[in-house]
Parts: C-alpha cells; sequence; structure tokens
C-alpha cells in the first residue's frame, strides 16, 4: 500500500486472560444493583419475619387478622380495582377516538393524556379538595348555599372521589398502550375480515378487538399498580374520608415508635399484590408481539362518526377540563386569592408566592434538593441501565439474565415500600445515611432504575454490535468503543430515558415522605407538609411553582436531548435491519 | 506478511451434549499474503470460524496462531483490539454519527499518527477505493456501494496484516457485486494483506481466491485452489454446493468402468479402496455433458428446455434411468421430446462412495 508504515499492530501482548477496565465498571454495576434493590428487598424480608423472640410468622399473622391492616388491604384492592375499570373505559374510548374515527381535535386528546400523566397527582388531589371538601369545596358551597341546590353536592372525601382523583393520572397508561396497539394492527387484517363480509362491528370485534387486547389489558394492570401505589392522593383524600389504604396504614406505622416488623409484613403483602399484577402485565404484553409482526404499512381506516362525532369531542373535552383545566386554574385562582372562598377575586395577591418563595424558609432548600436528586438520580440510573443492558445484550455474562430481572423488580415495589426497606437496610448498617439526601438518592435511584435500564435496553437492541466490532479490531479499547460508538448512537435513547426518570423523581412523595429530614427536604414533601399544616393558599403557590420547576426541566432536557443524531437515525435504522 | 495457523479449532453454542457443534475439530492453514476464502451454506459455522480469528469468539477447544504466536486457545484469548486484524462486515458497519473523514481516521487516531502523515495516509487509502472528495459525508448520504467503500478504507488505512472479510459484497445489487469483486482482488494484490474472506456464493470464491476452505456442517470439507475444488471436489458435499452436478449412482463393473442406469458407462479413474461390485455416486457436471443426435452412447429423452442466454439447459431423461441437467451452447437446439445420445467427459468427473441409505 505505503512504503511508509504505519507500524506494527499496536500493544502486541501474550495471550492471557486478565482483569480489564471493562470488568471493573461490568462489577461496579452489578455490585450497585445489588446494594440498590436486592439487599434492602432482603433486608425487608428478614424484617418482617423478626419477631419478639427469633424468626416468627406472627406479623404475617398479625397482618391479615387485624381488621386495621386487612381494611387497608381491602380498601386498596377496591380502590384499585374501580381505577381499573374507569381507566379501562376512557382510556379505550379515548384510544379509540383517535385510531379508528374521525373525531375533530385528536391533538387535544394526545395533550389531555400527555399532561395528565405528568401532573404530580397530589397536586390534583389537592386541587380537588378546594373544589369539593364538604364544607368549603368551593363548588359544593356554590351549588349548596347559592344555588340551593344541596344534592348537588359531592364530598371528595370519600372513595369516589379517590377513584375520581386517581383516574385522571392512571388512564393514560391504557390510551398509551391501547392507541399504540390500535395504529400498529395493519389494515389489511381488517381489510381482510371485511372482503370476506364482515360488517364493521363484526370486524371490530373479531379482528381488532382480539388483537389489542393484550394490549389494552396490559394498560389496565399498569393503571391498577400505578392507583395503589400512590401516597399522596391516598393521604390527602382518603385520611379525612377516613378510608385508609396500603401505603396510608405503613405511614402511620412508623409514628413512635415504629413497628418495623408489622410494616415489612404489610409491605411485603402489598409487594406480592403489585408483582403479581405486573407478572400477568408482562404476560399479556408479550402475547401482542404480533400484531406488530404484520404491521408494516399500518394505515387504519377512519370510521365516519357523523354527527355522533361532536358527541365524542364533547366527551374529550370534558376530560381536558376535568384533568387538566379544573385542577390548574383551581391551584392559579387559590394561589393568587387572599382567603379562598366564593368571593376569592375580590381580593387578588402575590403575597402567597411572596411568603413562599422568601419567607417560607423550606422552599428554596426543597427546590435545589429536588433539582439536585433529580438531576442525579436520573444521570446514575441512566448509566447504571446503560451498563446493565450492555451486559445482558453483549456479553455471554452468565447470569446476565437474573440481572435483568433484578434491575425489573423495583417496578414491583411501590415507593413507600421502597422507603421501608432502605431504612431498615440502612438502620442496620454502620453508614449514617438515614435522614440525608444520599438515602434519597438511594431510594429514587433503585426505584426508578427499571425505566433506565429499559432505555438503554431498547436503544442498544437497535445498534448493531458490528459497530461496536469495528471499533474494536481497528484497536479501540472498551472505553474507547463506548465513548466514541455505543453511547453517541444511544444517546436519544438514553435522554429520553433520563427524562423519563427526572420527571417522577421530582414529583415523588411515596418513597420520599418516609425518608426526608428537614435538611433533605423535597418539593413534593415541603407541598405536602405546608398542606398537611394547613396553610392553604400559600400551598397552592407552592403547587405552582413545582409544576413551573417541572415544566421548565422538560423543556430544558428536550433541547439539550434533541441533538444532532435524531436526524440521522435513519442510517442507525439501516444498520439494524 | 503474516500467515494463520488453525488447528483443532472447535466451537459450540448449546450446551447439550448431543448438541452439533458450530464449529468442529477445523485445521487450515493460511499462508502469508493469500486470498483465502471460507466457503458454505448459512449456518455452516464459517462466520463463526472468521469471528474466532478475529477475537470477538472464544473457541470450545483448539488454537489459532498468527505467525506462529499463538492468539486463540481456550480460556486464552487476545482480544480484538489488540490483534491488529481489519474486518469488513456484511452491512458495513459504517458509523453513522461520523462523517467518512472519521470514521476512516478512526484507527489512525487510536495509533497516535501524527497529523501531517495521518491526512496524507488518509487520501491515499481514499483514492484507493475511489471515495476522494466525499470525506465530509454522513453515511447516510451514500450509496451502499459508497459505504462498503468507507468500510473498507476504515480498515486498509491502518495497514492490518490480516483483513477479515464477513459477506461484504452480499447486500450490494448484481451489478455492483460485479465491480466490487474485481477491485477487492485488485486490492489484495496491491496491499499484499491477507485477505479471510467469508461467503455463501461460490462464484464470488471461485472468482477471488487463492485457496477456498469448503466448510460444511461446521468441518472443514476440502481446502484447495479454486480449479481443486471444483474440478475435483473431495467428496460429494463439496460436489453438490460448487454450482450444478448431476450426482448420478453407479456401479463398479471392472477396474476403472462405472455402469450406471440407463446403459451410461464411464472409464473413469477411481478413488482408493473401491473395489470391483462397489455402489458408488459419480458427480457430472452439466458442461461435462454432450448432446448430439445418432452418436454412440446413452440414449436419452429432452423433457425440458430453459433457455438461459449465454447458455441453453436441457433436461435429459435415460431410458431407463436418471434424468441429467446438461448445459450446452444456444446455438444447438433440441425441442422437448427429442432422443437424443449423451456422451460425457469422463475425465471431469469424480466418483465418490455411495453415501449410507
Amino acid at each position: 500500500m505505503s512504503v511508509q508504515a504505519i507500524g506494527p499492530p499496536i500493544r502486541v501482548r501474550g495471550p492471557r486472560t486478565r482483569l480489564r477496565f471493562e470488568h471493573f465498571v461490568m462489577g461496579g454495576a452489578i455490585l450497585c444493583l445489588i446494594v440498590l434493590v436486592v439487599l434492602p428487598l432482603l433486608t425487608l424480608l428478614l424484617g418482617s419475619v423478626r419477631g419478639e423472640q427469633g424468626m416468627s410468622l406472627e406479623n404475617f399473622t398479625e397482618v391479615l387478622s387485624n381488621r386495621l391492616y386487612v381494611n387497608a388491604l381491602k380498601n386498596s384492592l377496591i380502590l384499585g380495582a374501580w381505577t381499573g375499570l374507569f381507566s379501562l373505559i376512557i382510556g379505550v374510548s379515548l384510544a379509540w377516538a383517535v385510531s379508528r374515527t374521525d373525531v375533530p381535535g385528536k391533538g387535544l386528546i394526545q395533550v389531555t393524556a400527555s399532561l395528565s400523566y405528568l401532573s404530580p397527582p397530589f397536586l390534583t388531589a389537592i386541587a380537588f379538595v378546594y373544589l369539593f371538601s364538604p364544607n368549603a369545596g368551593l363548588i359544593n358551597v356554590l351549588v349548596r348555599d347559592v344555588l340551593g341546590l344541596p344534592f348537588l353536592t359531592f364530598n371528595v372525601f370519600s372513595m369516589a372521589g379517590l377513584v375520581l382523583v386517581t383516574v385522571l393520572h392512571t388512564f393514560p397508561f391504557v390510551y398509551l398502550l391501547a392507541s399504540s396497539a390500535l395504529l400498529s394492527v395493519d389494515a389489511s387484517y381488517e381489510e381482510a375480515a371485511q372482503i370476506l363480509g364482515a360488517s364493521k362491528l363484526r370486524t371490530a370485534l373479531s379482528v381488532t378487538a382480539p388483537l389489542v387486547a393484550p394490549a389494552i389489558l396490559s394498560g389496565t394492570l399498569l393503571a391498577f399498580v400505578n392507583a395503589i401505589s400512590l401516597f399522596g392522593s391516598q393521604a390527602i383524600i382518603g385520611l379525612p374520608g377516613r378510608i385508609v389504604t396500603l401505603p396510608t396504614r405503613i405511614y402511620a406505622l412508623f409514628d413512635y415508635p415504629p413497628e418495623y416488623g408489622l410494616a415489612s409484613a404489610l409491605s411485603l403483602l402489598f409487594v406480592v399484590i403489585t408483582v403479581v399484577a405486573l407478572y400477568l402485565q408482562r404476560a399479556f404484553l408479550a402475547r401482542r408481539s404480533y400484531v406488530t409482526l404484520g404491521g408494516k404499512g399500518a394505515r387504519p381506516q377512519l370510521m365516519s362518526l357523523g354527527p355522533a362525532r361532536w358527541l365524542v369531542f364533547g366527551f374529550v373535552v370534558l376530560t381536558f377540563v376535568v384533568a387538566i383545566v379544573l385542577p390548574y386554574s383551581t391551584l392559579i385562582a387559590v394561589s393568587f386569592s387572599k382567603s379562598w372562598g366564593l368571593d376569592f377575586w375580590k381580593g387578588l395577591t402575590l403575597q402567597n408566592y411572596k411568603f413562599i418563595l422568601f419567607e417560607y424558609n423550606v422552599t428554596q432548600r426543597a427546590i435545589l434538593n429536588s433539582l439536585g436528586l433529580a438531576t442525579v438520580a436520573a444521570t446514575i440510573a441512566v448509566l447504571l441501565g446503560a451498563i446493565i443492558g450492555w451486559i445482558d445484550l453483549r456479553t455471554r455474562l452468565p447470569g446476565r439474565k437474573l440481572l435483568d430481572y433484578f434491575a425489573l423488580i423495583p417496578l414491583g415495589l411501590p415507593g413507600i415500600v421502597v422507603a421501608v426497606a432502605l431504612i431498615q437496610f440502612w438502620l442496620a448498617m454502620p453508614l449514617a445515611l438515614y435522614g440525608t439526601l444520599a438515602i434519597l438518592l438511594l431510594a429514587y435511584v433503585g426505584r426508578y432504575i427499571p425505566l433506565g435500564v429499559r432505555a438503554a435496553n431498547s436503544s442498544l437492541r437497535q445498534i448493531d454490535p458490528a459497530l461496536e466490532e469495528s471499533a474494536q479490531i481497528l484497536g479501540a479499547s472498551w472505553l474507547t468503543t463506548m465513548r466514541e460508538v455505543t453511547l453517541p448512537l444511544i444517546r436519544p435513547g438514553l435522554f429520553a430515558g433520563w427524562l423519563l426518570v427526572f420527571v417522577p423523581v421530582i414529583q415523588e412523595l411515596s418513597a420520599s415522605i418516609l425518608l426526608f429530614s428537614s435538611s433533605s427536604i423535597t418539593l413534593a414533601v415541603a407541598v405536602y407538609n405546608l398542606y398537611e399544616t394547613g396553610y392553604i393558599e400559600p400551598v397552592a403557590a407552592l403547587a405552582i411553582v413545582n409544576m413551573i420547576i417541572i415544566g421548565a426541566a422538560i423543556f430544558v432536557a428536550n433541547k439539550l436531548g434533541g441533538g444532532r443524531i435524531a436526524s440521522r437515525s435513519g442510517a442507525t435504522q439501516g444498520l439494524a435491519s | 506478511m503474516a500467515s494463520i495457523s488453525i488447528k483443532g479449532l472447535t466451537k459450540s453454542f448449546n450446551a447439550g451434549d448431543d448438541a452439533p457443534a458450530a464449529v468442529s475439530q477445523l485445521d487450515l492453514d493460511i499462508k502469508d499474503n493469500q486470498f483465502v476464502t471460507l466457503l458454505g451454506p448459512s449456518g455452516c459455522g464459517k462466520t463463526t470460524t472468521l469471528r474466532m480469528i478475529a477475537g470477538y469468539i472464544v473457541p470450545d477447544a483448539g488454537t489459532i496462531h498468527v505467525n506462529g504466536r499463538l492468539i486463540s486457545a481456550p480460556g486464552n484469548v487476545v482480544p480484538p483490539d489488540q490483534r491488529g486484524m481489519g474486518m469488513v462486515f456484511q452491512n458495513y458497519a459504517v458509523w453513522p454519527h461520523k462523517t467518512v473523514y472519521q470514521n476512516v481516521v478512526f484507527g489512525l487516531k487510536l495509533r497516535k499518527i501524527p497529523a501531517a502523515q495521518l491526512k496524507a495516509k488518509m487520501e491515499e487509502t481514499l483514492a484507493l477505493v475511489n471515495l476522494t472528495g466525499l470525506e465530509q459525508r454522513y453515511p447516510n448520504e451514500l450509496s451502499g456501494g459508497q459505504q462498503q467503500r468507507v468500510a473498507l478504507a476504515r480498515s486498509l488505512v491502518v495497514e492490518p496484516e490480516i483483513l477479515l472479510l464477513d459477506e461484504p459484497l452480499s447486500n450490494l445489487d448484481a451489478k455492483l457485486r460485479e465491480n466490487m469483486r474485481v477491485e477487492l482482488k485488485r486490492l489484495q494484490r496491491r496491499t499484499g494483506i491477507t485477505f479471510v474472506y467469508v461467503t455463501h456464493d461460490q462464484a464470488e470464491a471461485l472468482a477471488l481466491s487463492d485457496h477456498i476452505a469448503v466448510i460444511h456442517g461446521g468441518r472443514l470439507q476440502q481446502y484447495g485452489t479454486p480449479q481443486d475444488v471444483y474440478a475435483r471436489p473431495a467428496n460429494r458435499v463439496v460436489a453438490d454446493f460448487m454450482g450444478l452436478v448431476n450426482l448420478v449412482p453407479a456401479k463398479v463393473a471392472g477396474p476403472g468402468t462405472l455402469e450406471a442406469a440407463g446403459g451410461l458407462k464411464l472409464q473413469v479413474a477411481l478413488p482408493d479402496g473401491i473395489k470391483t461390485g462397489d455402489s458408488v455416486e459419480v458427480s457430472i457436471r452439466p458442461e461435462n455433458i454432450q448432446l448430439s443426435v445418432g452418436g454412440t452412447g446413452a440414449r436419452a429423452t429432452i423433457s425440458e428446455r430453459t433457455f438461459l442466454g449465454n447458455i441453453t439447459e436441457y433436461y435429459a431423461s435415460l431410458d431407463p434411468g436418471p434424468t441429467l441437467r446438461v448445459q450446452t451452447h444456444p446455438a444447438q437446439v433440441f425441442a422437448v421430446g427429442d432422443k437424443v445420445t449423451v456422451e460425457i467427459d469422463a475425465t471431469q468427473c469424480s466418483v465418490f462412495r455411495s453415501s449410507a441409505l
């Protein structure tokens, strides 16, 4: 080729198996996973069987026989069932309207679903209390005292109120899975049924419905699991209505003196429910795979609804108003009021914001804590996820599937359960982490690591291993290959995963409520505490500040994450074939 | 520059005891400055072998030496990034987030080549693969053939002693494939790099290689020049794989004499160990059969005719007996149903012991 030689192959060494840098990185990731997930869970198990004298099942007997706990279990199941049912009805209707009809305002449906999903459920709960608390709720006062129609009042402190507030957060799970399934059903499946003489209804029932049923069921189960895990709304709505659920009961067990054994046993019971539900969910979703097989040029047929489409549109608008407009306009209105009530508009003020931002000394600390924790937790979760995903997909390490399972376990762990496990584990350790930012970080990373793993996993699957191998054969070390090839290629996916962790972390309440201290307080806890103390108007101001921060963070992350690579993703896809 | 010596190479992916090994007891000596092709149907183990040479896969047993230096043995493997080889992948594996320039220069930067030399090297290599002027393009702005050249340039620019190519032409369309074939062969001559080339396309293997290693079922079936492998296949698997062939059952009637059904008689050199009375199979290439009207030899009836442009293919049914595929010059025309005489160039036939029924 050329006279001037490039030199012999680099770094020629005799063959011997030795530890390389990547082995340390991988080992570190595995160790992190063990500390984050496996050990706390084992502590939880141990704690639940530790009785007064040695090992015993007394905690479980107590939990399964005492009405206090059985009622909590019952309430959680009732809440989950109703929420699942209504999520199913709303989610499927909206998904069907978007993907199969000519209903106007499809953009509005998308917006409603995304905003409902992103809204912190405890803020919605607070807003509904402002409107529907039995005595002072604005709408109740209006209906009862002004219009004189007392039978039209609605007591939000009831199971119905709790279900309403929860559904507003969980129907997007069904909507998202159902609409993507409906969109991926190739029109030719439906056309094939029609050409054989099947009516539209018959086609929908015998072809479309079975194809999308697994996705819909899977979404419903996700809604169920999320509904029963939410601490905030269950405390804000449920407790005043004397509806105690599993998270609030577990929380109460930490009143002095804390009942670790009972809390652990109740937590495990909780986990059994969520794990069974998630297992079913995965089983249903796995059956979905055949839908996409033929779905190359999916162009679903749109049904013409005629005048009925305005009825459907009305339903969409109603959902939007109840889920978004009502809670947020209420929070905004309260935040500018001197005193919340029918005449609130007569005394508008900025005093609440001034108090929250400058006089209440917790706010600034909470904002900094939350932003810092969410940033660091999302970054760690995504990086750990990338390494674990890489081990799973690119190595033949024995036990790598097990690693993948461990990384998915936290999906089935409600926030309060994570907190119960972490408290016990770290109290037993010589390291004083309880009450620090570090234990919150551990809780967040541990809880949301599945999102990081999944984001990394799905991006890595789209990267042909040959892209990495070709760097390797040119002499690139593992680190160089990662830096030059793998990470730049999966960057968009990792950014999406980062946001997916960041958003729930910044509004996390279920685990934080047991783990915070006055110095490590977070934004969500600050809102909750202020609400509990009875500061009605300032809470709304803090809630709005909270929402602005979430919105700004999403905006910034989206700007940063877009990047140049997305525009060239076509090339990557070509390689993935 | 570099020779490769493979001994007893074995790799099995399924842990089961009776699971067939992907590669089994493979011995191969690749000499310096050669174009060697690993040829076989998909799943035969040729890519596994190549990936063991590259170091991506650890063998279960056996060794690989390069220039006498051990680079692969079970539990004792030099990682790919320290082998100084080059590899071109089936799907090119050109990095989509780097320009042509960044792709090609990657290996040079790893070797800390000074900037001036780097630029010269880079331009020289791009000229070698006809990519001059496309430095700033991204891969998705290039055609498949151009991406393939980028992959080649990226591997060649670091002057590896060994270049591994895994079905590099299979994603190109027929015309481009032919052009690249010529270019690859020329490149190998000019650079003196040892090329190890994996393909399932026997025509490609015949056209390119100094030596062909025919692999089937994880085992090496034959290793020889293209002429050898084509004209003197070592067994019926090789005969069958190397292009069209008629495999006709026959009996040994006497020393060097075969009799097949339909009155077909052949005088051939018999392999060792085959005696009178044995059942054998004789492989006859379609182009070594002459059809004529009224000649001497076995009689047959034309049962099918396919015009292929440069040749015409006939199915000639011996009476009674097997049907032979025959390729003739298109000027020679027979009609379906014509009675013809079949003459076979026995010097071009190979005889194998009958496979057990």
